[in-house]
């Protein structure tokens, strides 16, 4: 009772941030009706999607301060689980999502428990490493589709056991949903427990365990809860695009996106990962569409990091930290 | 049985006795003051005892349980607390929030551990400074914030590394009323090191001294103030010199 009111309760956020979260709701609710646009509804729908991830990965990567860039292999054994089930054994959206975030979370269990013996740096690269080796493995790996991925088996007419439907706009709202409660979820647990103790092990892991705290264990938990959203993503992910292969939810580039997204916006923020979301998501899309026609490629990747220089250099928390400053300057 | 038992504790950094074959025994409800030269092993033994380091040999028993190997947060939850010397909090939690992080010690309760926080934020004297970020904060405060969250996990005995270090003699004489109010408040059993005499010596019931890793010596205050070998070691020749002139301390 008492978690779900602190959930739903933003009362003790100043009034611009309910201001600006009222208006983020109202957008995504309207936007399939003003625009018809099918390429601007794709990029709608990508940019929850990321926001998704980097509300996840906020909790690892911002509250917890620890560089994880691994999130694509949660997406991804979510989203070939979910696929495979269909294609092998025509098993519904609904029942296969839960098993697929099961295994992303597994995997951030199994994973975490050892790779959080590492520190700093340490850590970034074992989980980029790791990463790279579940990729050749999807690759390589026939029997689950190997480099040319999987196709899920389109139903005749729109199946919502299976979530296919003929318009984008299911798909936008079902995805707003995710988003609507990751933020929920997000606004819980900053006032929880676990997020008071992440933020202190990010301060002080000294301090933080002298005070009680198994460090370790708590990195571990929030690296799982990281893996759930990862895994929803992944899910929905696989229905929205009815395709998935290794190289567009096993990626490390996927994994980087959404670590430097959420970097931008502001690590260990609220609203950071839906900021840099917004930025980023559109900017990568429109750039990409006009780039892509050129043949310059990597120019985004450039720009990106770019941009995680000048930010990093002026402002450690990202846009949002600019925010804060100003703020407390008036 | 003692509240704290330790057995011949060695912890040596690469051919460096830190500590030296040490035991000691402290009783629940005492004050004990740990004192001792820069780099005697007062912050070693301490981080023996919460498991921040390893001890080489010996043991350590608390309300008769042996924790020799335990990790910090299981002394901790086992009821021992300690602040540290120098604490370096970065980020952006406010000392509510730091001395909330120790309330979760024991709750898991939101508006429980803000309640708690709150109190001993109260009698610390850290009402003033809820908001604030620690390193905002001038040294005597942040002693006492490191305090308050140590405070706030509820240990039976208390270890403060430090406490009155950096501190001017007004501040000094304030942390050590605070010191005594607390003892008696919480009925803590209180366990402080320190090279600063005047917090160790009107306070503890029984002190012991270290230096070069080894205890020299263990007593009352006023014994510890007169033994030659503690004057000569930890006070250092200069006032060696002085007590001879003087004929006394
Ligand atoms: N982590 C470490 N690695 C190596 N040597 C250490 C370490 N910690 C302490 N030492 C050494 O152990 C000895 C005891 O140091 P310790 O910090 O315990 O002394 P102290 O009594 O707390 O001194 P101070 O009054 O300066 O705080 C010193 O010689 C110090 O250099
Ligand atoms: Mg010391």
């Amino acid at each position: 009772m008492r978690t779900l009111r602190d959930a739903f309760s933003f009362g003790d956020l100043p009034l611009v941030e309910r201001i600006g979260f009222a208006i983020f709701i109202m957008f995504c609710t309207l936007f399939p009706w003003v625009t018809k646009g099918s390429f601007d509804q794709a990029v709608m729908i990508q940019f929850l999607i990321f926001c998704l991830y980097g509300l996840g990965w906020n909790l690892i990567g911002g509250y917890g301060g620890q560089v994880a860039l691994g999130q694509a292999k949660n997406v991804g054994m979510s989203a070939y689980t979910v696929a495979l089930l269909m294609v092998w054994w025509d098993i519904p959206f609904w029942l296969s999502t839960p098993l697929g975030v099961v295994v992303a979370t597994i995997e951030s269990f199994v994973l975490g428990y050892f790779l959080f013996r590492l520190r700093g740096h340490y850590f970034a690269i074992a989980t980029i490493a790791v990463s790279l080796v579940w990729q050749q493995l999807f690759i390589n790996w026939d029997l689950i589709g190997g480099a040319r991925g999987v196709e899920l088996p389109l139903k005749e007419t729109p199946n919502f056991l299976y979530m296919q439907f003929a318009s984008p706009i299911y798909y936008h709202y079902f995805a707003f949903l995710l988003v609507l409660a990751a933020i929920l979820y997000m606004n819980w647990f900053r006032k929880s427990r676990l997020g008071y103790q992440l933020r202190s092990i990010t301060s002080n892991e000294e301090v933080a365990e002298s005070l009680g705290i198994n460090a370790h264990w708590v990195k571990v938990k929030a690296y799982c809860i990281t893996g759930v959203f990862a895994g929803m993503g992944g899910a929905f992910y696989t229905v929205y695009y009815n395709y998935i292969d290794p190289f567009s939810v096993m990626h490390l580039e996927l994994s980087v996106m959404i670590a430097l997204m959420t970097m931008i916006g502001g690590a260990g923020s609220m609203w950071g990962p839906i900021i840099g979301a917004m930025i980023l998501i559109p900017l990568d899309r429109y750039l990409g569409a006009w780039l892509g026609g050129s043949g310059i490629i990597g120019v985004d990747f450039m720009i990106y990091a770019l941009m995680v220089m000048i930010i990093s250099a002026y402002e450690p928390k990202g846009i949002w930290g600019i925010i804060e400053k100003v703020r407390a300057r008036r | 049985m003692p509240l704290l038992e330790i057995i011949d504790l060695t912890k040596d950094f690469g051919g460096v006795a830190a500590n030296n074959h040490i035991s000691l025994e402290i009783e629940r409800g005492e004050i004990i003051g740990l004192i001792g030269p820069n780099g005697a092993g007062k912050t070693t033994l301490f981080n023996c005892i919460v498991g921040y380091h390893k001890p080489n040999q010996g043991a350590i028993r608390f309300k008769g349980k042996d924790i020799t190997g335990l990790k910090p947060f299981q002394t901790n939850r086992e009821g021992i607390g300690r602040t540290f010397q120098i604490m370096s909090i970065s980020g952006d939690l406010t000392v509510l929030e730091n001395v909330m992080v120790g309330s979760f010690c024991k709750t898991s309760d939101r508006r429980t551990a803000r309640q708690e926080a709150s109190e001993i934020m109260n009698l610390t004297g850290l009402e003033q400074d809820a908001e604030a970020r620690l390193t905002e904060l001038p040294v005597a405060t942040q002693k006492r914030v490191g305090l308050a969250m140590a405070l706030a996990t509820k240990p039976e005995l208390l270890m403060l590394d430090e406490v009155a270090s950096g501190l001017n003699p007004r501040e000094t004489e304030e942390m050590v009323a605070l010191l005594k109010n607390i003892y008696v408040v919480k009925g803590l059993t209180l366990f402080l090191t320190e090279h600063v005499m005047e917090v160790v010596m009107p306070i503890s019931q029984r002190i012991i001294v270290l230096d070069g890793g080894q205890k020299i010596a263990e007593g009352r205050p006023q014994d510890i103030a007169n033994n030659e070998r503690v004057i000569r070691a930890y006070l250092g020749e200069k006032y060696a010199k002085g007590r001879r002139d003087r004929g006394s301390i």
